[in-house]
């Protein structure tokens, strides 16, 4: 898009600065009398407007030579051909229109041999002062793109966020939550607004957690308990859970959201398949330089072999694999009856691990 | 109208049964917590109305449905899901109502049902086995085979099985030493099962290729595959085909 035809009051302002470049020149024809003012003013301002428009298209050529390796001696070689044609056409103008005037308006002392030169320079100056003009206007226009992009990247990534958090919370979860309040609103309300409390808990802790990379094992677990309580009350006492965790490991960093979808699949894939339910515990201590968590629950020794390597426990690895590379390992144990995931990470306090999240 | 409620979750049966007491004519008949109660209950109570569950541990409602087959009494679906709703249809549902329920659709889903059940028998499409074998969820092969034996209700998961045999009106499932009989034809089972799997070697016969010990050349244009277990069974000339069309 042309910067300067493409909108009416651009156009009016760079033909009105030509219309200034015209009414300089015909005051130096004035002043240095070749010409009266009237006359020379009717001569010079429609040259400039026309040098304006002539301009105009200059700014492909700002525009094609900025996007490519150019070399300079080519930039320059084109833009002095371009000028030289440009020139030639206006001169050849010019000196048409000052036949036509001095048809119309003899004055009497216009000497065409003494205004020619003049005319060539005044050309140069005109040129040269368009180019710097679409120069700066093209800069000004990458810099408005770059700030754009910026804009445009920060959205991507925080639309990442809310895709990445989608996938983590299953709006089945929702829905069956809220129908287990609207159960409750009729026969214990204040379960209800028990109930109400855990899901606005989990919620926004869910998205304060998405946009942090790594969180304190202990705000994970917070999180786990709050959705396990929230589960308790849909499933009763089909759903048991346990928490095992050493006091040590509790300030070690861990990539947020890791453990909870996790412990989600326990649920969804373990526990809702049993008539009499079953139990989910999590544990996690400290060896020595590793942080060794497990999820664990307890599963329907007639599920398909295929199953516990779905979307959820792939997001998992993927997360590990970019975060710590090899020093980092999951495995998954499946026994008849129960099903377990085993994360080793490199145990760091959250601190530490704040400041050096990759590495 | 006497209505069973079926869901594995304590507090939605609770819901409903509070909805549901809102209105006379209705009657509870029974509760049930998971898919072999409801069989169990729909069957024993007389009940004209159930209100079922999709997604529930071992038997789904849809399961439950085809046990039922000809003898379910007319259905209302209650799930958080609504991705199956097509199917609850095709096997003739009254209705499909989303969790959380609300309670002016579920009103209006009890009109409906007193409307069907007030039509004449015959204007009432009883659901049969087949309907309800192919009214299955989509995107997956049978994962398990659900199985009615007198009062009890077995559920086989399709990777124990060996093989399947077809007899007059019925398959003959082999799970290791335990033999289950379905009324269903094989033709009908086949296309519900993983055929990477499960390969028709005889015009009477199914195998779990996985189950292949070894197979040798019985007659002309006759095998027989003899199976881990030492059993074998008769493999035709197509069936030859067909299943090294798969182990290929």
């Amino acid at each position: 898009m042309h910067p300067i035809i493409g909108n009416r009051w651009r156009l009016a302002g760079y033909l009105l600065l030509w219309v200034t470049f015209g009414a300089l020149l015909a005051g130096v024809l004035a002043v240095s009398g070749q010409a009266p003012l009237r006359w020379a003013g009717l001569f010079a301002v429609p040259l400039a407007v026309l040098m304006g428009l002539q301009c105009l298209p200059c700014w492909y050529l700002v525009r094609g030579m900025a996007s490519a390796q150019i070399p300079v001696w080519r930039l320059f070689g084109t833009w002095i051909a371009a000028s030289f044609v440009l020139l030639c056409i206006w001169v050849a103008i010019a000196s048409g229109w000052l036949r036509v005037l001095k048809a119309l308006d003899p004055a009497p002392n216009v000497d065409s041999a003494m205004l020619m030169p003049l005319l060539v320079f005044a050309g140069c100056v005109g040129i040269l002062l368009a180019i710097l003009g679409l120069y700066t206007a093209a800069a000004f226009e990458r810099s408005r793109d770059a700030e754009r992009r910026a804009l445009e990247l920060r959205a991507l990534a925080r639309e990442a966020e809310m895709s990445f958090l989608r996938r983590q919370l299953d709006p089945h979860f929702l829905f069956n939550s809220l129908n287990s309040v609207a159960a409750l609103i009729g026969t214990d309300a204040a379960a209800a607004r028990r109930m109400c409390l855990l899901l606005a808990d989990f919620f926004r802790n869910s998205l304060k957690f998405s946009a942090q990379q790594v969180i304190a094992l202990r705000d994970e677990l917070a999180l786990i308990e709050t959705f396990l309580a929230i589960e308790q009350v849909r499933f009763g006492e089909r759903l048991r859970r346990r928490l095992d965790v050493s006091e040590d490991a509790l300030p070690m960093g861990i990539p947020a959201l890791l453990l909870q979808p996790l412990v989600e699949n326990a649920v969804h894939h373990g526990i809702a398949h049993l008539v009499a339910g079953g139990e989910i515990c999590v544990s996690a201590r400290l060896r020595g330089a590793l942080l060794d968590i497990a999820v664990e629950n307890s599963c329907d020794p007639d599920r398909p072999p295929s199953r516990g390597t779905g979307v959820g426990l792939g997001n998992v690895r993927g997360r590990v694999a970019s975060m710590y590379g090899t020093r980092a390992s999951i495995d998954t144990e499946s026994s008849p009856e129960k099903f377990r995931v085993l994360l080793a990470l490199p145990a760091t306090p959250v601190e530490v691990s704040r400041a050096h999240p990759d590495r | 109208m006497r209505i069973l409620i079926v869901d594995d979750e304590p507090l939605a049966r609770s819901y409903l049964r509070e909805q549901l007491a809102a209105s006379d004519d209705l009657e509870i008949a029974g509760e049930a917590g998971n898919g072999f109660d409801a069989v169990k209950m729909a069957e024993e109570l007389p009940c004209d109305l159930m209100l079922l569950d999709v997604q529930m541990p071992k038997l789904s409602g849809f399961e439950v449905m085809e046990l039922l087959g000809a003898r379910a009494p007319a259905v209302i679906f209650v799930t958080a899901h609504d991705e199956f709703a097509v199917h609850a249809f095709q096997i003739h549902a009254v209705d499909y109502l989303l969790k959380p329920v609300e309670p002016s659709r579920l009103q209006q889903a009890l009109r409906r049902a007193r409307e069907r059940l007030g039509a004449p028998a015959a204007e009432r499409a009883a659901l049969s086995a087949e309907v309800a074998v192919a009214a299955r969820p989509p995107g997956q092969w049978l994962q398990r085979i659900a199985i009615r034996e007198g009062a009890l209700v077995h559920v086989v998961a399709t990777h124990t099985v060996d093989y399947i045999e077809a007899q007059d009106d019925y398959l003959v499932i082999a799970a290791g030493p335990r033999r289950y009989r379905k009324q269903l034809t094989l033709a009908q089972l086949e296309k519900q099962l993983d055929p990477a799997r499960f390969v028709r070697i005889h015009r009477s016969f199914m195998l779990n290729v996985e189950r292949i010990a070894r197979i040798e050349p019985y007659a002309k244009d006759s095998w027989q595959v003899f199976l881990s277990d030492g059993s074998h069974l008769p493999m035709s000339r197509n069936g030859y085909q067909r299943l090294r069309a798969v182990l290929d």
